[in-house]
């Protein structure tokens, strides 16, 4: 803790008591913390300023998105209500589209029942054709709004064709596309409409 | 500050899409986030992007903040915390490098507590006149004395000490459950 500023030359000897020992306390949680930044640079500024006004990284990847799922409508399988194996009881299904960055690759969700305590959902997701990586890489399956990656619903790896049981605590009419991307990439591999 | 709209408040307006409340949000905690992004990062491009990424999440998720479930600072804390958390991890994926220093010198617990102190006391001087948050911040940080302080900001000596009293009379306020 440091001991400058001097308490007494900060603030004077005509202190109350009750003054004295507010302002002790206050004295004391400033000398133990380190101070602020000074600034806040203008770069970030102008970042934050940007976000939620416009679509930086995906102008042009929606359009993209657009026909991509435009092509994927008849695909889509609302109301499906079909049972699959070790019980999951999917709802329904939405085909994904692949993009130009993964071609050959496929996938399906298969969204189960919500969950009423939880208000989880409950998803399958079966991809084909997407190499496995290696390391600390992943995929990940997004909720996506207006061009954003806008919620999480999880990671996972590959092997050849894999199913992958995740759930999502999101309001799923609040958004407007599924989207799969590699970790820390804003490509997108396969898309497909909510 | 009976006249600043409260944290809970812009974080809900927020979460409806409103812009404005988010340039306030932003006005008054970069500085808090900024400082936390930097004392673990240690880096200022990877701070900036963190603090970024905070006002990303912020907006992204406000919607989900419940006043009933915790403090707005605690939720923004969480979130730059998550934001930061996930720098720092890219960080060593990226490159095996030695640990913080901050790592040798206490353990988890205390970081933590230390790191929600000091974003308390951080936070709290945002909502404070400019004039006094100045110089508050000189008399503690930057090792001037109160003279100095009249001298760098061109102003009576008798100013400089009721500012630094009324500050601090409004900090006790604002601090009023936070023990160092």
């Amino acid at each position: 803790m440091s001991d400058t500023p001097d308490f007494r030359e900060l603030l004077g000897d005509d202190l109350t008591p009750e003054e004295e020992l507010e302002l002790a306390r206050v004295d004391s949680l400033l000398r133990s913390v380190p101070g602020p930044v000074t600034e806040v640079p203008g770069s970030l500024t102008h970042a934050v300023e940007r976000i939620g006004t416009t679509r930086p990284i995906w102008t042009r990847r929606r359009v993209f998105v657009a026909v991509a799922l435009a092509a994927t409508v008849a695909a889509l399988f609302f109301g499906a209500g079909r049972w699959l194996d070790q019980g999951f009881d999917a709802r329904a299904s939405v085909q994904m589209t692949p993009g130009t960055s993964a071609p050959d690759a496929s996938a399906e969700i298969e969204l189960g029942p919500r969950d009423d305590a939880t208000g989880n959902w409950r998803m399958r997701l079966v991809v084909d054709g997407l190499p496995h990586l290696d390391g600390n890489d992943y995929y990940v399956l997004w909720l996506a709004k207006d061009g954003e990656y806008a919620g999480a619903c999880g990671t996972f790896n590959v092997s050849g064709r894999t199913t992958v049981d995740l759930t999502a605590s999101y309001d799923l009419s609040e958004y407007d596309a599924w989207v799969i991307t590699r970790k820390g990439s804003d490509s997108w591999l396969l898309s497909a409409e909510t | 500050m009976a006249t600043a709209e409260s944290d809970s408040r812009l974080i809900e307006r927020v979460g409806r899409g409103d812009r404005e409340a988010f340039e306030q949000l932003y006005k008054r905690f970069a500085r808090p986030v900024l400082a936390m992004a930097l004392r673990q990062l240690g880096d200022n491009g990877r701070a900036e992007d963190a603090a970024q990424e905070t006002f990303a999440a912020v907006w992204r998720s406000a919607k989900s903040y419940r006043a009933e479930r915790g403090t707005a600072s605690a939720w923004l804390y969480a979130v730059a915390r998550h934001a930061i958390i996930d720098r720092a991890r890219q960080k060593r994926e990226n490159a095996a490098e030695a640990p913080d220093e901050a790592d040798a010198r206490a353990g988890p617990a205390e970081r933590a507590e230390e790191s929600w102190l000091t974003w308390r006391v951080h936070s709290a001087l945002e909502l404070l006149p400019e004039r006094e948050r100045v110089v508050i911040e000189l008399a503690y940080w930057s090792g001037l004395s109160q003279t100095e302080i009249a001298s760098y900001l061109d102003v009576p000596l008798g100013t400089v000490k009721t500012r630094t009293r009324t500050g601090l009379a409004r900090l006790a306020g604002l601090l009023e459950e936070v023990r160092a």
